[in-house]
């Protein structure tokens, strides 16, 4: 029998829209700390031809391929997006060069090029750089850059329970292999990230939070801070397809909180940034306290406390973890998290 | 597991002391209970016995068959609460098949408005865990629907549901859980859609039951009455060249046992040849129903109010019905004396073609009303060919067997018929009974049936007292469905003639339970 998950994923999927090859996807700037300062970090996502294994499958809540070239970007364009790149990190100390892959992978990023950019953020005092990769690619060799700012690889482990990777997530990722690239990593003289995925689709809210607890506090030991990613809904995913279908919904901010009060004390750095928080596409709560949480996270994320608010929509957050054991997937009545009342405004 | 009732492709059944549909957490000692490990579907607790629940469908496309998951005794429709309705449909009708009947159908966290359709397309088992979160939110269930109310809690809400389930399971055995459905989907848009969605395979694959209709604005589509407009297009009338008598309906069923029909017959029976009048009665939500299919369900069987208005749906339903009958070949005019109707259905008449007369009369019962009848008949009935008592009995059989039995009437009414309406027999093949509301099988007509590829429903050579069970089927042939007559054959000989209780998968799988209801021995 064919793989149903691969065929699900498949058919989520759609070609990406035409795009310019020689400008970056997106630049932005955002808050962040480097040696326990608060800097301002410059962020980048370069267009290239995206992660190999979402040319085959991908992962189910992955939209990042409707950022790709297919037919693949060349160094001269990834040049001209790089010029760009450079002239927003001006004065930036802390850098975040993403792709819609693996930055580590030669094929995607061509190690000549990834050495010049590096040696161009070294000389232009950028202390930090911040990349993504699967495990797959992190060995030395693609590490091999000569001047460059430190280096942080972030790997998207998204759980340590081979289940959820098998049936919820569609990602080939080993626990071995995983380890393996941590210290891999750690030799090339670089620091890990790790992502761990809060409810990815398929598990029920509580389901999701354990999962989320367990991976953190699995990898914990092998990386140097985690960030937990609330699963939101990209653009033609199965993700995507449960949500519209009310068979799945994002999770609630009030969980985020919970993961990062449970994995206090795993001796890792464990944060959380959102994408698309407060929005139904993003982690959300009853739309009352979303801004109030959504403040706390990034008051903790930048060294502050344990986000909190108070809210009746907590109640409600907890009746539904309460079913936990019996629910069989990850949706909730429609307009559970407002209390069945319309929304606000007018 | 028996099952003690059908209604649509609902099923009543006992199961270890209880009964279902049953929603898991609301009823008395039933229970979800977690898995073990992650995906694992845990375990539903019905009193003391323990049914595991198959796995979770962790990546899965539960838009794409197979639909169900399945352990041992329970599919699980996954996404029912979730998926578009026409989506659910489709889920539903392939359910049984992919099911089987003896494991039970669990629709997992769907809400209460939705549970007496879904009850009704056949599922056996909810819970109660929308339910339970309603009460959290602040809202109490009543009736099916949700009400604010800062008291209500899970626990009071899981109560609250047992009693919409214990209305399921009561409508469900009296035959009226299509009235339940209607009147939850009247202001429940999803519950509505589902409905609509559902009509198709209601009407070929439910069980036919002979429970009155009190009929309602989504009555349109209930399944009986649908079923009996297509069933007009096999109907021909008793003879060739007759008058086309269009009355009222009665609110008294059958109609020729009402004052108001009484009174017409005695109008004209004063008539000379008035045995070339055929009478077809006019109603919403069935249409026209012909004199000798009367009896027959649901024609007798069914209550409306009648308001005198008739709107767009009903003009098109009629118009639709008069297709069937096609009155231009059928008559050779028409005398329309149907109150409000009239005008309406003088001119779908003529539309076709045919040559009506307008009796005019507003109150057709009053002495002038009927006076007019009389006129307009006896004008009507001039130069038509005079039918004799014995050639309208033999046209009034035909037409009624050919819209009971369809193609295998032809067997049938190689017999001699004799009697006058509603008294007719086929010889040795078959009797009028008013319980069929029209002719029933004798074994001999059973066996007629049988050899012409009529239903057949294979048991166990024993003796044959009373009903059949169905321990003792162990096949079937022909197609037929819940409340069709069968034929019942032991050791390669027809023993019985009844009319079927269960589906015939359903009696071959099932080890208990009424198979059919035995009506005639050899
Ligand atoms: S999540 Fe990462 S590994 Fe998975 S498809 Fe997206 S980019 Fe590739
Ligand atoms: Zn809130």
């Amino acid at each position: 029998m064919a793989d149903v998950f691969a065929e699900f994923v498949n058919g989520a999927k759609q070609e990406p829209p035409a795009h310019p090859l020689d400008q970056p996807v997106a630049t932005w700037t955002e808050r962040e700390v480097l040696d326990g300062a608060e800097v301002e970090a410059g962020v980048a996502i370069l267009r290239t031809r995206g992660c190999y294994w979402s040319i085959r499958e991908g992962c189910a809540m992955c939209g990042y391929f409707n950022d790709t070239v297919p037919g693949g970007v060349s160094t001269e364009a990834l040049l001209a997006q790089w010029a760009q790149v450079m002239r927003h990190l001006d004065g930036k100390r802390y850098a975040k060069i993403y792709t819609s892959g693996s930055f580590l992978d030669p094929t995607e990023v061509p190690l000549d090029f990834a050495a010049q950019a590096m040696a161009e953020m070294h000389a232009a005092g950028v202390e930090k750089v911040l990349v993504e990769s699967l495990p797959e690619f992190v060995h030395a060799r693609h590490m091999d850059y000569g001047a460059a700012p430190a280096l942080e690889v972030a790997i998207g482990l998204e759980s340590a329970t081979p289940l959820v990777l098998d049936k919820c997530v569609n990602k080939r990722l080993k626990w071995d292999g995983f380890t393996r690239s941590c210290a891999n990593a750690r030799d090339a003289g670089a620091s890990v990230k790790a992502y761990v995925l809060l409810k990815p689709p398929f598990l029920n809210e509580a389901q999701a939070i354990d999962d989320a607890v367990a991976s953190v506090e699995r990898a914990a030991p092998h990386v140097d801070k985690v960030s937990i990613n609330p699963v939101n809904v990209q653009r033609h995913t199965v993700v995507e397809r449960l949500w519209k279908r009310g068979e799945w919904s994002a999770p609630w901010l009030w969980s985020v909180a919970e993961v990062l009060r449970r994995t206090a004390d795993c001796g890792v750095r464990v944060y959380s940034d959102p994408t698309g928080g407060g929005t139904q596409r993003g982690a959300h709560n009853c739309g009352t306290c979303d801004r109030t949480l959504l403040d706390g996270l990034t008051a903790h994320r930048l060294g502050g406390g344990m986000p909190a608010a108070a809210c009746d929509c907590r109640g409600r957050w907890k009746a539904l973890l309460a079913q936990g054991g019996v629910r069989r997937d990850g949706a909730e009545p429609h307009g559970y998290r407002r209390g069945f009342r319309a929304g606000r405004g007018f | 597991m028996e099952p003690l009732a059908h209604e649509g492709l609902g099923r009543l059944l006992e199961l270890h002391g209880r009964r279902t549909p049953l929603a898991l957490g609301a009823d008395a000692g039933t229970k979800l209970l977690p898995g073990k490990s992650l995906g694992d579907g845990g375990v539903l607790k019905l009193g003391r016995r323990k049914l595991a629940l198959p796995s979770q469908p962790l990546g899965r496309d539960t838009a794409q068959a197979p639909f169900l998951a399945l352990s041992d005794d329970v599919a699980v429709l996954d996404g029912a609460a979730a998926h578009h309705p026409r989506q659910l449909v489709e889920m539903l009708a392939a359910a049984r098949e992919e099911a089987g009947w003896r494991r039970l159908l669990y629709a997992p966290t769907v809400e209460p408005a939705g549970m007496p359709l879904l009850a009704y397309l056949g599922v056996d088992l909810f819970d109660s865990l929308t339910a339970e979160l309603r009460g959290v939110a602040g809202f109490r269930l009543e009736q099916g629907d949700w009400i604010p109310d800062a008291k209500a809690t899970a626990a009071s809400n899981r109560k609250a549901l047992a009693g919409w389930l214990a209305r399921i399971r009561s409508a469900l055995e009296q035959g009226r859980l299509r009235e339940l459905v209607e009147r939850t989907a009247l202001h429940n848009p999803r519950v509505t859609q589902l409905l609509h969605h559902s009509r198709d395979l209601l009407a070929t694959r439910g069980a036919r039951r002979a429970t009155g209709i009190r009929a309602g604005a989504l009555s349109f589509d209930h399944p009986a009455v649908n079923e009996w407009r297509r069933r007009l297009e096999r109907f021909a009338p008793p003879a060739e060249g007759m008058v086309l008598l269009l009355l009222p309906c009665s609110a008294r069923k059958p109609y020729h046992w009402s004052n108001s029909h009484r009174r017409f017959h005695r109008t004209l029976r004063s008539l000379n040849n008035w045995l070339a009048l055929h009478v077809v009665s006019v109603t919403s939500p069935l249409g026209l129903v012909p004199r000798e299919l009367e009896m027959l369900h649901p024609a007798a069987h069914y209550d409306v109010g009648v308001t005198g208005h008739w709107d767009a749906n009903e003009r098109e339903m009629f118009g639709r019905q008069l297709e069937r009958l096609r009155p231009e070949d059928n008559y050779k005019k028409a005398v329309v004396h149907a109150g409000s109707a009239s005008g309406m259905l003088a001119e779908l008449l003529r539309e076709r073609g045919v040559e009506v007369l307008e009796t005019g009369a507003e109150r057709p019962v009053s002495g002038a009303g009927l006076g007019a009848l009389g006129k307009a008949c006896r004008t009507a009935l001039r130069g038509v060919a005079s039918l004799s008592g014995r050639d309208r009995s033999c046209g009034e059989a035909t037409g009624l067997a050919q819209v009971q039995f369809g193609k295998l009437a032809a067997p049938l009414l190689t017999a001699p018929v004799q009697g006058r309406w509603p008294r007719l027999r086929l010889g040795e093949l078959a009797n009028f009974s008013p319980r069929i509301g029209g002719f029933a099988l004798t074994v001999r007509g059973a066996a007629t049936l049988a050899e012409a590829g009529g239903p057949v429903v294979e048991a166990t050579e024993f003796r044959l007292r009373g009903d059949l069970f169905a321990v003792g089927v162990t096949g079937t042939r022909g197609k037929f469905r819940n409340g069709d007559q069968v034929a019942v054959e032991q050791g390669g000989e027809i023993t019985a003639a009844g009319v079927a209780r269960m589906a015939p998968s359903e009696m071959v799988a099932m080890e208990r339970g009424l198979a059919v209801e035995v009506r005639n021995r050899g």
